[in-house]
């Protein structure tokens, strides 16, 4: 459906996308993860047309971005990360001017207008002027924008921003029921979100691809340890000492003590349930289990030390062709030091 | 492009900026129509639009200052130029969407020489050819002021650049009569505007040795014809600082005679900025 080719984008020596490759199969709900400053809303612009790459190819449906614009833009709704509306017109108005710009036929106009307000909830609003609307209905103004002219692909750039929580669960709703007729594209910096809505992952960090797969595929990935969380009844010294001697278990640590109630986490290798050799063992010991549970690794371990696993590499490969700009930054540096050593002094 | 001049034209009336610059147009067109033609008799409507021809300097910044500059504040060119419709036919959209509003005063200026046919004989022939020239002349300011608000995140910023470069096109005339010296200064200001020009091939190919290839053969060809014909270098400068008096080839049409370079001069401008206008937005999208 889309193919991402070796795409660069550089403002200036800052490399906003570095070689990004992926390929995006119809009918799948894609979600872009990766911190602030990662590159995802340069990706997005670059796909909708909005802004063109410094070096690499994007095709929608066949359909190079550069080579036939009209032709790609018209397979894509794209709603940017601040809904573009104009305040100055009904909810109504807005989505057929959105219709006619994606070049919707005047007879299916009502009709695609009528079908959109109804599945994003704003038959309500729609004689309503944009400017009185709230952020959440604002945002699903835009959607609807997006969905004009049934385009193949649609692309939400921080969907559930600024939004109250309630708001957003109806909005990530919204985007699973659209994941079922459209290919969608969605990007966010929120884990839970993208572990939620998402058939497929897509890491970024510092411009460039670091991971892709499903939520589940992404957290196998991560080598390691599963942590036993439990509570018992007993001596401190007690548990602790029937939870050290069950076989595998590593890092007995305390985590709190009150009225009797002992808490502490423990390591397990990956893959092991030792849940029940640490009940046996603890209720052999005399201290009756009050709670215990596994914490299932989640995307957010993934995330975490998938970001952390590039940041010097790609730090490194920023500063690689450019050393003198790196100089003037590394005589600065000590700099601030000395400043805030002066005040301390002065203090 | 129709939604989007169908847009833009309701956008100037569903708040008050439409009716008030409207109002504030024909106003002034109705003070100036009353005073010289009711009142003093003359049977020529050209005299009138040419006092009237300051309010444009007016009238067009705070027309076109919304155009583009809004649309990038409040983000919503992400929605038109991510939308199929091509770069040159939202740009079309929006200039006719100004230029309809202007055409709405210029509308009720043609009723005037009807108006005036009540009193006595009326030229139509030449008070309806100085109204499509004024009409023309209006939409090249237009089209200056619409690439001006492309330039600008910021209308208000593009409305006073919109004024200033009128009003540089308005006082040209004079400006002109101040440079009529020597042709050593003329040589200077070629010599200048070659630096710029090279300067700016020189930054946009990332080279420097074309900018100064530019520069070099620029300057070869300047003082060449210094030395060879320094009247040319004059009569070049003086007409260089002709092209830029936006206002002035209008007074033809003042004495009563039909100007073809001034309709060809008129609508060139608007093309040309309209072009820059493409370009500028176009450019935006690959820095």
């Amino acid at each position: 459906m889309i193919e991402v080719q070796h795409l660069t984008k550089r403002y200036g020596s800052h490399l906003a996308v570095d070689d990004l490759s992926f390929f995006v199969q119809q009918g799948v709900i894609y979600g872009l993860l990766g911190p602030n400053g990662a590159g995802k809303s340069t990706t997005m612009n670059i796909l909708t047309g909005y802004i063109s790459a410094t070096s690499g190819t994007v095709t929608i449906d066949g359909h190079d971005v550069l080579e036939e614009p009209g032709e790609a833009r018209a397979c894509i709704g794209y709603l940017p990360e601040q809904p573009p509306l104009y305040p100055d017109m009904t909810v109504e108005e807005y989505l057929r001017f959105a219709a006619e710009l994606k070049g919707v036929r005047r007879a299916e106009r009502t009709s695609q207008v009528e079908k959109a307000m109804a599945r994003t909830g704003l038959e309500s609003v729609g004689r309503r002027l944009i400017r009185n609307l709230s952020k959440g209905y604002k945002q699903r103004v835009g959607l609807a924008g997006a969905l004009m002219g049934s385009p193949k692909v649609i692309i939400l750039d921080e969907p559930t921003v600024g939004l109250d929580p309630a708001q957003m669960i109806e909005i990530r709703a919204l985007i699973r029921d659209l994941g079922r007729t459209h290919t969608v594209i969605l990007s966010s910096h929120i884990l839970s979100e993208v572990q939620a809505v998402c058939d497929q992952v897509l890491i970024i960090a510092h411009g460039r691809l670091v991971a892709m797969g499903t939520p589940n595929e992404l957290a196998g990935r991560l080598e390691g340890h599963q942590t036993l969380t439990a509570t018992a009844q007993g001596e401190a010294a007690c548990v602790l000492a029937a939870a050290a001697g069950v076989e595998g278990l590593t890092d007995v640590t305390l985590t709190g003590e009150k009225d009797g109630e002992v808490s502490f986490t423990a390591n397990a290798p990956a893959g092991s349930d030792l849940r029940g050799a640490l009940s046996a063992a603890l209720a052999d010991a005399g201290c009756p289990v009050l709670a215990l549970g596994t914490a299932a690794v989640s995307l957010e371990d993934v995330f975490l030390q998938l970001v952390e696993e590039s940041a010097p590499e790609a730090a490194a490969k920023q500063a690689a062709p450019e050393p003198p700009a790196e100089a003037p930054e590394d005589s600065a540096r000590p700099e601030p030091e000395d400043r805030s050593s002066e005040e301390e002094n002065a203090e | 492009m129709i939604a989007i001049y169908k847009r833009d034209l309701k956008g100037f009336f569903t708040g008050m900026m439409g009716y008030v610059l409207l109002a504030f147009f024909l106003a002034v067109g109705g003070l100036y129509f009353t005073v010289m033609n009711l009142m003093s008799g003359y049977p020529d409507l050209s005299y009138t639009l040419y006092n009237n021809l300051f309010v444009l300097l007016v009238l067009v910044p705070l027309l076109t200052m919304r155009s583009f500059a809004e649309e990038r504040r409040a983000r919503t060119d992400q929605l038109l130029l991510t939308s199929p419709v091509p770069l040159w036919r939202i740009v079309l959209g929006k200039y006719l969407a100004v230029l309809s509003v202007f055409g709405m005063a210029v509308l009720v200026f043609a009723l005037y020489p009807l108006i005036m046919s009540r009193g006595g004989a009326v030229s139509y022939r030449q008070s309806y050819a100085a109204l499509l020239a004024f009409f023309l002349l209006g939409a090249a300011c237009i089209a200056i002021g619409v690439f001006l608000s492309s330039l600008n995140e910021n209308q208000i910023v593009a409305a006073v650049c919109s004024f200033f470069v009128l009003l540089l096109a308005y006082l040209m005339p004079s400006i002109q009569t101040l440079f009529t010296v020597g042709s050593a200064l003329a040589m200077g200001v070629f010599l200048v505007l070659a630096a710029l020009g090279a300067a700016y091939a020189g930054w946009h190919s990332r080279s420097w040795g074309l900018g100064l290839g530019v520069f070099t053969v620029c300057c070869a060809a300047i003082l060449v014809l210094f030395w060879l014909r320094s009247a040319a270098l004059t009569s070049a400068f003086s007409s260089l600082l002709g092209a830029l008096c936006l206002f002035s080839p209008f007074e033809k049409f003042v004495g009563g005679l039909f100007s073809l370079s001034a309709v060809v001069y008129y609508l060139s401008v608007t093309a040309l900025f309209l072009f820059f206008t493409c370009q500028t937005l176009e450019k935006r999208r690959w820095n």
